[in-house]
């Protein structure tokens, strides 16, 4: 299948700063791809690249193998929706709307009907003679999704589209954008800095980090093979334990002799990286297990459905995520001796350090 | 991937279509060649005239300046009438905007409205009211005190000055004391500091850089002020008013030249500063403040109500005296009430009254508009030579009024544009004077639309005109209003620069209240500028109701 978007060495440099330094993409038809990355990471300058309200230092951008990032905004056709929605506040959400078809010069009746279409889709037929001050935010953010689709554009890009709103209301949202999308087909290119929403909601991830893509994948890869301690770290909660890869091959955390999953290593520092979920509590007499080591429960969080402890065990604070009876059952305190195993599957390794 | 190598680069990226930048290019091409033609132009035309003697580049007029001493007095007197008028102006507004600010004083947003009040009364109106107190005839002077000394010369003009420049000032240090935060009185005064300690290490530190933009302001007011030494200057003879006395009076147009030059040093100067010290004040402001005000007690409630309600009573004094004297048949003689004053014989009063209004309201909304179209380029489409155009935008704020008038007798009095004797300079020179502060608050208003609603219509297919037009004006809808109230209020009022422009049957109600006042028909004055102050205080009050729109000044 041939790509619908595709970046290509991608660079914008602002003085000496690279906001974006050499991204490559190729996005397939119908995809729906999550740009992650923490705030000044450069995933917003990516998307304006892609707009075209920044122009690249270097690198090209091609839509269907053609060119585009030497036209203007006004010629690409790419819909776009600002986390501020940017809607027109002297217009009413219909006149909004209709703005883009009036500017291609569409027949009166081909705009009312589109309208009619796009409010209907977005599920604000009601709202049409309202002013987007008179919506809540969850609204408007309908009305400029409704305003961007409405004109058919080639690629639709957000810009963190739901960081405005409450936490309820976005993952309403999240899954409204989501199942519009599917409806229409459209290419989307979603930047987010809310690993939740970027997990749940995409096709495929682009994890970015100081104006770099540090992995490309299915968000199920992305989470459990993260390409660098990076990813692992910024894509959900990680353990990332300084180690050592001994002449023998055996990796040694501290004290502890681990095994890992890992094919042969060379001798050298490295960095180890355990989700807390996968770590487990054991029965003390187990201690002197394989892939064991004692802690104390320093303090622990809770989340709901789970607990997280904080072990301090081997000169490390150790997350460890538990069931919540776990906690209730063990009646748990404040520096209980606990023994904790870490699976060999569980482990990831990267070698050197950052 | 299907796509070609990257090494195969594709033309310069750009932000905007083709004919987008050709419209750019275009409207930025015809407003540096406005600005150029009726700012710059008449500017060049003054400074080549002051070197020009029987055709050669010559020293001699500024020669001759320097050595008739009643010409080199001229300087010497601005500098006199201007340091004072400034002092006496910023400790006056000072303590006016210290009482409003930091006291709980009573009736506080009247007095307000009368320090303010001189905003919409061109400067000619406090100087006249201060001949019926002070003049020869005066209400003091003769008929209750009897005596001989009258208010003509130099007290004469800083009097009026103050008056006249008090609002201006008082907005300035007004808009900075109330932006000194409680939290620096209290933390002032949990460390011990009370009363003038306070004063002098809490609210003047504060407001330092605030007073001397404000002094630099009234400066440069009052060195470029043509209207009060005029009428109540007598024989004492300043630069603004000089220039007229040698263009009309001798007919020397290369001397009133050199003295626009003189005069457009300290101008030019003190607007400097006055730009400086204001861009400082701004840096210091923080985003809010929580205002600070006490009740004061004993003596120092008693002198904070004095000292402000006594100015607002001197002000309102001044102009009910006015009011009162083009009521009464002679005023110091003959105290019956008479509406005689009002028929206005000679003038045709109803015919200019209307045509100040028409070209007045012509120029609001050229020059409103104009201010807007500026920012949207300057700011927004940034082509080459917004810079350029920003400056000469904001130039002509610092030019004095009878310079440009001078210069535009000059410049559009000869081929290729003849412009002098019709109504269309006029209007012109109303709309290139005071487009500054439209520019000014344009780019203000700018600053805070969010410039993705713009990228939005953009990547919606828009153009800059498209963008412009339905985007970008209907949310500077309010800035281009108070630009346009502001306009029309200057344009109502300013009389420095239309008096070299006036011709027979193109009397303006400003120019009609001047030549009353030569003639010494005084109550007729009185009564041409009663009507003019309320008209233009029915304008500003229908502007506000009507369109709901903040007046600004400066």
């Amino acid at each position: 299948m041939d790509a619908e978007l595709v970046l290509d060495g991608l660079t914008k440099r602002f003085g000496p700063v690279a906001a974006v330094d050499g991204v490559s993409l190729e996005v397939a038809p119908g995809e729906f791809v999550c740009v992650l990355g923490p705030s000044g990471c450069g995933k917003t300058t990516l998307l304006r690249l892609i707009a075209g309200f920044e122009a690249p230092t270097a690198g090209a951008i091609y839509y269907r193998g053609a060119p585009v990032h030497h036209l203007p905004p006004q010629e690409r056709n790419f819909g776009i929706v600002f986390q501020s929605y940017a809607l027109f506040p002297h217009m009413t959400v219909w006149d909004n709307v209709a703005f883009g078809l009036r500017v291609r010069r569409l027949p009166a009746v081909t705009v009312r009907a589109r309208v009619a279409e796009m409010l209907a889709l977005v599920g604000l037929e009601h709202a049409a003679r309202l002013y987007p001050s008179q919506l809540s935010g969850g609204m408007q953010q309908r009305v400029a999704l409704a305003r961007a689709l409405a004109v058919q554009p080639r690629v639709l890009l957000l810009d963190e589209p739901l960081s405005a709103l409450d936490a309820k209301i976005r993952v309403r949202l999240r899954a409204e954008i989501r199942r519009i999308q599917r409806e229409l087909g459209v290419t989307v290119l979603y930047v987010t800095h809310d690993q939740e929403e970027a997990l749940s909601i995409a096709d495929r991830l682009v994890v970015m980090w100081q104006g770099r893509v540090q992995q490309v994948g299915p968000p199920l890869e992305v989470y459990t093979r993260p390409a660098t301690p990076f990813v692992a770290d910024f894509v959900g909660t990680t353990n990332l334990l300084r180690a050592e890869v001994g002449e023998d091959g055996g990796v040694r955390w501290g004290d502890v002799l681990l095994e890992v999953a890992s094919p042969l290593l060379p001798a050298g520092p490295v960095l180890l990286a355990v989700r807390p979920e996968r770590l487990r509590l054991v029965d003390g007499v187990a201690a002197s297990q394989r892939n064991c080591v004692a802690g104390v429960v320093e303090a622990w969080t809770f989340f709901g459905p789970y607990v997280r402890l904080h072990v301090s065990a081997n000169g490390e604070l150790l997350a460890v995520d538990v069931p919540q009876e776990v906690l209730a059952d063990a009646g748990l305190q404040r520096h209980a001796p606990v023994t904790v195993h870490v699976p060999p599957e569980a482990v990831l390794v990267f070698p050197g350090r950052p | 991937m299907s796509a070609p190598p990257a090494a195969l680069q594709v033309p310069v990226p750009r932000r905007w279509t083709a004919r987008d930048l050709w419209t750019t290019r275009v409207t930025t091409g015809v407003l540096l060649l406005a600005f150029a033609v009726f700012v710059l132009y008449p500017l060049l035309e003054i400074v080549a005239r002051s070197f020009w003697k029987s055709g050669a580049f010559s020293w001699e007029h500024y020669v001759e300046f320097l050595q008739e001493p009643k010409l080199f007095q001229t300087v010497w007197n601005s500098l006199v009438v201007s340091s004072l008028s400034t002092v006496l102006t910023v400790v006056l507004a000072f303590g006016y905007a210290y009482v409003l600010t930091h006291t709980r004083l009573w009736g506080r947003s009247f007095l307000w409205l009368v320090g303010l009040l001189p905003l919409i009364a061109p400067s000619f109106v406090q100087a006249l009211g201060l001949i019926f107190l002070f003049g020869r005839n005066g209400l003091v002077t003769r008929t209750l005190l009897g005596l001989d000394w009258n208010v003509y010369g130099p007290v004469g003009i800083v009097l009026g000055e103050v008056f006249y420049c008090f609002p201006h000032a008082l907005l300035v240090l007004y808009t900075s004391l109330s932006a000194v935060d409680a939290s620096l009185y209290e933390a002032a005064q949990s460390l011990g500091a009370r009363g003038w300690r306070v004063f002098w290490w809490v609210t003047v530190p504060s407001v330092r850089y605030a007073v001397a933009a404000a002094s630099f302001l009234v400066f440069n007011l009052v060195v470029t002020d043509f209207g009060t030494p005029v009428v109540v200057g007598g024989d004492y003879r300043v630069l603004a008013t000089e220039i007229y006395t040698q263009v009309f009076g001798l007919q020397r147009f290369s001397m009133a030249a050199v003295v626009s030059v003189a005069l457009l040093v300290p101008a030019l100067a003190s607007f400097g500063l006055d730009g400086y010290f204001r861009r400082k004040a701004a840096a210091t402001l923080t985003g809010q403040s929580r205002p600070y005000a006490y009740s004061p007690r004993g003596w120092g409630r008693l002198a904070a109500g004095a000292f402000a309600w006594g100015w607002a009573g001197f002000v309102l004094l001044v102009y009910g005296t006015l009011a009162a004297a083009s009521l009464v048949r002679v005023w110091g003689y003959d105290w019956t009430l008479t509406l005689a004053h009002y028929r206005f014989d000679a003038v045709g009063v109803r015919e200019v009254l209307l045509r100040g209004l028409q070209l007045s309201g012509l120029a609001a909304l050229c020059g409103a508009l104009l201010s807007v179209v500026v920012a949207y380029v300057v700011h927004r489409l940034r082509p080459w030579g917004a810079r350029l155009l920003y400056a000469l935008a904001v130039l002509p704020a610092a030019v004095p009024g009878t310079v440009v008038g001078l210069g535009y007798l000059f410049a559009f009095n000869k081929p290729p544009l003849v412009l002098v004797g019709t109504a269309g300079i006029i209007v012109l020179s109303y709309v290139f004077r005071f487009v500054t502060l439209g520019t000014l608050a344009a780019s203000a208003a700018l600053q805070q639309v969010d410039r993705s609603v713009e990228e939005a219509a953009q990547s919606l297919g828009a153009s800059a005109v498209r963008t412009f037009v339905q985007v970008v004006f209907p949310l500077l809808r309010v800035a281009f209003f108070s630009s346009a109230v502001y306009i029309f209020v200057r344009s109502m009022v300013t009389l420095s620069a239309v008096i070299f422009l006036i011709a027979p049957g193109l009397e303006l109600p400003a120019t009609a209240v001047l030549t009353l006042t030569t003639d010494g028909k005084l109550s007729g004055a009185a009564a041409l500028s009663t009507l003019l102050v309320a008209v233009i205080g029915l304008v500003v009050a229908a502007a506000r109701v009507v369109l709901r729109v903040p007046v600004v000044f400066r």
